[in-house]
């Protein structure tokens, strides 16, 4: 009998799951997430699948979870009551951020309130220089008062973060101790070991969110786990981290700070497989949903991740710089750009006169004017139905029936009529200033980082992605667009691809022409082994566990650093330099000079557990059967080409080419291919879209 | 003019602002510029008219148009493709010497048809002291390099002799020519986009886009205008003085006339022009201008001079506000903040619902120069403020930087690996806050030592003797401190100074509290009780300005309402007042 992998991805409206097979069948639910207890909703899936398919839970060989719990605890501030331990003079540390706010002229900003009030944060008299010398004892006695103090006041956790512990972490030790001994049980976050690197506000952040969200996460797992045990399903536990990598669910109890960003990695991962198998080296990932539009990019069979992001702060359009919304975290994740673009997105006319798409979303209620919930103001959605792209008796498999006539009324009433045009007219121009929001979110992943679009592929997934890929693609210049198979539960699917990753890095500050390369190779080494024992824990080991050097640098005194990965073998200090100089051509069009002295800022290693053979097969066979060949219907492209009768298929229709205009329409996405493009499936059952 | 493709061009222009800022941020060298955002980048049309500006510092709203305003006047004859102006001084466009100007003129067929433009804060441009932003320099001739507007390339060939000129004036010109890369970085991504804007709408088609996007902010302005009450607020606020004549205060005064779409922010009856380096040129008393008046205008008005053309600024040359030749300005950033404080308190005349107190006056500027042993210099630059004006409907912010720079923090374990400076304490201080209905925001204190042989402190702070005033019922701030070795000597030191400190000194400076909103008696007591908690409050103050009595972490209701209605009687208000810059206590005092 054939064993089954599966991905679960959980949303705040719907929990995704895909059943693999060995043998290549898969098979997929959509269910509603049981937001009061998500892991019911995931055993409730997997039962309703066995009692669909006549499988039992010892045909499940393995789990793999992306999940929104730890990212939900922060922003509904429903994580532990957290302690947290300071160095003398830095109590505020936490609440004075970096005094940088997201919005310029806004009167009204609000700061994201400490996840530590101030009465819980303790400081303890000591203090270790920048060389790492001890100047200030700490002393037991002041430890054990500060440890006591919180106790007292009842904290659920604590963390600990003092002054320079990552050159000296002798303090944070002592402390650690003295919190085990008094509170053996209690979850403690030590900065030095989650993130022992320079910058006390975001080691301080990184090491309080992850001391904030372990005990919640402790108890969901401990709730899934105990719901799988009732359904016969004893596989193995997979987190997806905020990195792209797995973890498994012991480690994940340990470092919640890696899975925060666990539910929108897993597409990108399935993208970069996706990559890898059809020897695509550029891609840009695009993932619409209901109400956010994301771009990240996956280059020669790479993700690119950010060290650096915070969790919680919205969506500011196009506006990277404007930072100190939310909360910091300097842990990896994969680079997303998100812009708040989605079908949701609401259509309206500013004060100039100006057609306006979003950032306002109309939500799951009252949803667009087509869903006839009582939506009012016309979306995204609603535009597009009325340029025909989408079936108003067919979304969601006909369990959705939209209105038409309600969101023409509608849409002509508050869009088309105040701005004296047509209605096709109108509704193109809402999907076409859309799409040109979104534009801004794939610019912010290449463009802005020296990438050239024109150079990429572009992978659409996402219930909405497909209706815009091609549009936005040829307004940047792309020529070839990707439709995965599965598109709009493409979030599960990626995560069958993931592998066990786990990220570790240290702050090291030399000038590479005066740093001695045994030294850099032995911290190296040292946190390579750190990688191996976690791996060989979970039962990686030889072959199966591997190990990726990386540095971070910069020109000395520029305070922004690039990564470099390093080759296996001898440290080559020049060779890191040369590299360097390149990477920063590359991402800028410039270096300096050959006497401008490069630093080292700190060392990063990844431990990699690798799977027997190959994770997925090349091609699938979805266990969900096609409908019945859909009717043509009209559908508008531009004031140019106008309206055209256009042909709408089902995915297995292209496995021979067809020319554009066509629409494709599956359970979980439509595909729109316009007018002058080539559409037809490749090997693995991608839609592959040309332009002409 | 179809308004969807104008739209659409619009997110292409102001996204290419964008990635300029992203470029400069990504390249440089400093980390004023890296960590202050103490740049800003933008579009320009042919005419040098600013389209677009990036994501930036509102101090350098109108610094574009006032410096591409002289390039024209200089150069619009003698211009040709390859060619990058540079300029930083300030009474031919610029701002203070310290913010240099690059500009590219961008061609298509031989037509010129926009500039890139980019201005950054460098660490250090000259002068007689490091770090370029001494506040009492008497002359701009003190202050550093002077650089007219000049061509850094001539048709693609860079200006040896200039940038020689520039390298031997300079402290440390790696820094200054890095960041110069950076700028030079930005124009060149700006160029590269805007070749394919060219070639996708054509020159004839760019240009009118271009006009029409101003036009757009300028009707977005103008409609945002409209809605507000027409008519005439004046307010007037005093800057304590300008480290050179100590003790004498700073007038500063400002009108604003609003009728229908358009508005006037009159600075007549601002003080006269001072000898020490805190004088505005027009530019950036305009930017401290736009920003108030921004602030209570609706979110997502493109900044172009659209905006501009909707909004007169007048202020007569010679004043504070509008410093002529020889006046020294290095350090005007007090001025643009405090007018910018000005704006608020005319604008709560106005609109008395929606804005706020005033906050802790703006930036304090340390700087710590000199030579180590080995004669190489190092320079050691902060910028720092935190403490919000309360609002009408929610208490001041503790911890975020004033609305007019938007800057960041340094990391206090960066800032130890590569200064001689330890940082001792970086925490809020308690009973500052202005009480309110809405209490102002808290202040910190920065405690530096410093652990080189010698070197010259410079601090430029205020709000000494002239504290944020609270609004509507709300108390003011108290005011700044700085003290030399606090846990020794504890010497009082003035807001303004410069002086040689050693091997072991101490500086520590704490912010002025910000002022309140609303009557202090109608404060919240549990919010009273927060606070006391959170010791950002002691209970001695919580009785006293808000009559909130807390006992071990409990209010006492009975003695709550009791103290209420005592200080009620005592205050003998007929009417709430508008506007506090002294405590009622200090008041009675003074009377008696």
């Amino acid at each position: 009998m054939a064993s089954y992998r599966v991905g679960v991805d959980v949303g705040g409206t719907f929990t995704d799951i895909v059943l693999l097979g060995s043998e290549g069948t898969i098979h997929t639910k959509k269910i509603s997430s049981s937001v009061e207890n998500y892991a019911q909703a995931i055993v409730d899936g997997l039962v309703e699948v066995f009692a669909e398919t006549g499988l039992a839970g010892e045909a499940i060989e393995e789990i793999r979870h992306g999940t929104t719990v730890a990212s939900n605890a922060i922003l509904e501030h429903k994580g532990a009551r957290t302690g947290l331990i300071t160095t003398k003079g830095f109590r505020d540390v936490l609440e004075i951020r970096t005094l940088r706010m997201p919005r310029m002229y806004d009167i009204g900003w609000t700061k994201p309130p400490p996840l530590v009030e101030r009465y819980l944060r303790q400081v303890v008299d000591e203090r270790i220089d920048a060389q790492g010398a001890v100047q200030r004892a700490l002393d037991p006695r002041d430890a054990e008062r500060a440890v006591d103090e919180l106790l007292a006041e009842k904290v659920e956790a604590i963390a600990v973060c003092l002054l320079h512990s990552f050159t000296n972490p002798a303090h944070e030790l002592l402390l650690k101790k003295i919190i085990e001994k008094k509170a053996p049980a209690l979850p403690c976050s030590i900065s030095c070991e989650v993130l022992p690197e320079i910058k006390e506000y975001e080691r301080t952040s990184t090491t309080v969110v992850n001391a904030y969200v372990t005990p919640i996460v402790s108890s969901y797992l401990k709730a899934l786990r105990k719901g799988l045990d009732r359904a016969d399903v004893r596989a193995r536990l997979l987190l997806m981290q905020s990195s792209g990598g797995l973890t498994t669910d012991a480690a994940a109890v340990e470092r919640p700070v890696h899975i925060i960003e666990s539910g929108p990695a897993g597409g990108v991962v399935g993208a970069q497989a996706l990559a890898r198998a059809r020897g695509l080296p550029k891609l840009i990932t695009f993932d619409m949903g209901g109400t956010t539009a994301k771009a990240s990019i996956v280059e020669d069979g790479e993700v690119t991740r950010a060290t650096e992001y915070s969790v919680g702060a919205g969506i500011v359009i196009g506006s990277r710089l404007l930072t100190g919304a939310g909360y910091t975290l300097k842990v990896p994740a994969i680079d997303l750009a998100e812009v708040g673009a989605g079908g949701g997105s609401l259509v309206w006319i500013d004060p100039a006169g100006a057609l306006q798409v979003g950032p306002q979303s109309a939500g799951a209620s009252p949803g667009p004017v087509c869903y006839g919930k009582g939506g009012d103001t016309p979306t995204v959605t609603d535009a597009n139905l009325l340029l025909g792209y989408l079936n108003p008796s067919y979304l969601v498999g006909g369990a959705l029936k939209l209105d038409t006539a309600k969101a023409q009324e509608v849409f002509a009433a508050k869009v088309a009529a105040p701005l004296g045009m047509g209605l096709e007219q109108a509704a193109y121009g809402a999907h076409l200033i859309a799409a040109s929001n979104m534009i801004r979110a794939i610019k912010a992943v290449s463009t802005e980082r020296g990438r050239d679009p024109r150079e990429f592929a572009l992978f659409a997934f996402g219930g909405n992605g497909p209706v815009f890929a091609c549009g936005m693609a040829a307004a940047l210049g792309m020529k070839r667009i990707v439709v995965p198979p599965s598109a709009g539960l493409f979030s599960s699917f990626g995560l069958l691809y993931a592998d066990v990753e786990h990220h570790y890095s240290r702050t090291f500050r030399r000038l590479l022409r005066a740093a001695d390369p045994r030294e850099i190779g032995r911290a190296w080494d040292a946190l390579a082994r750190q990688a191996l024992d976690q791996l060989a824990l979970e039962g990686f080991t030889g072959d199966h566990a591997k190990i990726r050097r990386s540095a971070a640098l910069h020109y000395h005194g520029q305070t922004y650093e690039l990564a470099v990965p390093l080759p296996d073998g001898p440290m080559d200090l020049h060779h890191l330099e040369e590299a360097f100089g390149r990477e920063h051509e590359k991402t800028y069009g410039h270096r300096a000079g050959a006497d401008e002295p490069v630093e080292l800022v700190s060392i990063q290693v990844v431990g990699l557990g690798l799977h027997e053979g190959t994770n997925v097969p090349e091609r699938v066979r979805p266990s969900r059967p096609e409908p019945a060949p859909p009717p043509p219907r009209r559908a508008h492209f531009g004031a140019d080409i106008g309206w055209l009768e256009t042909p709408v298929l089902r995915r297995s229709d292209l496995s021979t080419p067809r020319a554009g205009p066509l629409i494709v329409e599956e359970y979980d996405a439509t595909c729109v291919i316009p007018p002058g493009a080539r559409a037809e499936l490749d090997g693995g059952g991608n839609i592959v879209i040309e332009l002409g | 003019m179809d308004p969807i493709a104008l739209e659409l061009f619009k997110n292409a222009i102001f996204s290419i602002a964008d990635e300029m800022a992203l470029t400069v941020v990504r390249t440089t060298y400093s980390g004023v510029l890296k960590d202050n955002m103490d740049f800003s980048t933008g579009f320009a049309d042919a005419e040098g008219k600013l389209v677009a500006q990036g994501l930036t510092l509102p101090g350098h709203l109108g610094s574009v148009p006032t410096a591409m305003a002289s390039i024209m006047r200089h150069y619009r004859d003698d211009m040709r493709p390859g060619d990058v102006f540079i300029m930083n001084d300030p009474f031919d466009g610029g701002m203070h010497l310290p913010d240099i100007f690059v500009f590219k003129p961008l061609y298509h067929e031989g037509e010129r048809l926009a500039f890139a433009c980019t201005v950054c804060h460098h660490t250090d441009v000259g002068g007689r002291v490091a770090g370029s932003n001494a506040s009492d320099s008497t002359e701009i001739y003190a202050e550093g390099l002077r650089i007219a507007p000049l061509k850094m390339y001539e048709a693609g060939v860079l200006n040896k002799t200039l940038m020689t000129f520039i390298e031997r004036n300079v402290r440390l010109p790696v820094m200054v020519f890095g960041d110069l890369r950076a700028q030079l970085a930005a124009c060149h991504i700006a160029e590269k986009q805007f070749a394919g804007l060219v070639a996708k709408y054509g020159t004839a088609q760019l240009k009118l886009y271009m006009r029409e996007t101003i036009d757009y902010a300028e009707r977005l302005t103008r409609a945002a205008l409209a809605d507000l009450p027409d008519g005439e607020w004046s307010f007037e606020d005093w800057i304590d003085d300008d480290g050179v004549d100590y003790g004498k205060p700073i007038r500063l005064f400002v009108t604003l006339r609003k009728k229908g779409g358009h508005m006037v922010v009159d600075w007549t009856g601002t003080a006269p022009q001072v000898k020490g380096a805190i004088n505005n040129t027009l530019s950036f008393t305009k930017a401290a201008s736009y920003t108030g008046v921004r602030s209570v205008l609706p979110q997502g008005i493109p900044n172009n001079e659209g905006v501009f053309r909707a909004i007169e600024v007048i202020c007569p040359p010679g004043t504070v506000g509008n410093g002529v030749l020889p006046a020294a300005c290095a350090a005007r950033g007090l001025t643009g903040f405090r007018m910018t404080d000005c704006m608020f308190g005319a604008l709560a005349m106005m609109l008395p619902d929606r804005v706020k107190a005033a906050g802790d006056g703006g930036n304090t500027g340390v700087s710590i120069g000199g030579y180590d042993a080995g004669r190489k210099p190092f320079i050691y630059v902060d910028f720092t403020c935190g403490a919000w004006g309360a609002r009408p409907w929610a208490d001041g912010l503790d911890g975020n930087s004033h609305m007019f720079a938007n800057m960041a923090s340094h990391s206090v374990e960066v800032t130890e690996c590569e200064h001689p400076i330890q940082l001792l304490a970086y925490e809020f201080v308690p009973d500052k806050a202005g009480a309110g209905k809405y209490r102002g925001g808290v202040p910190f204190r920065r405690d530096y030592r410093f652990l080189e042989d010698e070197a010259v402190l410079q601090v430029r702070s205020d709000r000494r003797t002239h504290r944020p005033f609270g609004l509507y019922g709300g108390s003011p701030g108290m005011p700044s401190e700085n003290y030399l070795d606090p846990e020794g000597e504890n010497r009082i030191l003035p807001s303004k100074f410069t002086m040689t400190i050693r091997r072991g000194n101490v500086f520590r400076h704490v912010l002025a509290g910000a002022g309140g909103w609303g009557d202090p008696l109608e404060r919240d007591p549990a919010a009273v009780l927060r606070d006391v908690r959170n010791e950002l409050l002691s209970p001695a103050k919580a009785a006293a300005d808000y009559g909130v009595v807390i006992f071990e972490n409990q209010i006492d209701p009975k003695a709550t309402a009791k103290r209420r209605a005592e200080i009620r009687a005592a205050r003998g208000w007929r009417e709430v007042p508008k506007v506090q810059w002294h405590d009622p206590q200090t008041l009675e005092r003074a009377a008696a």
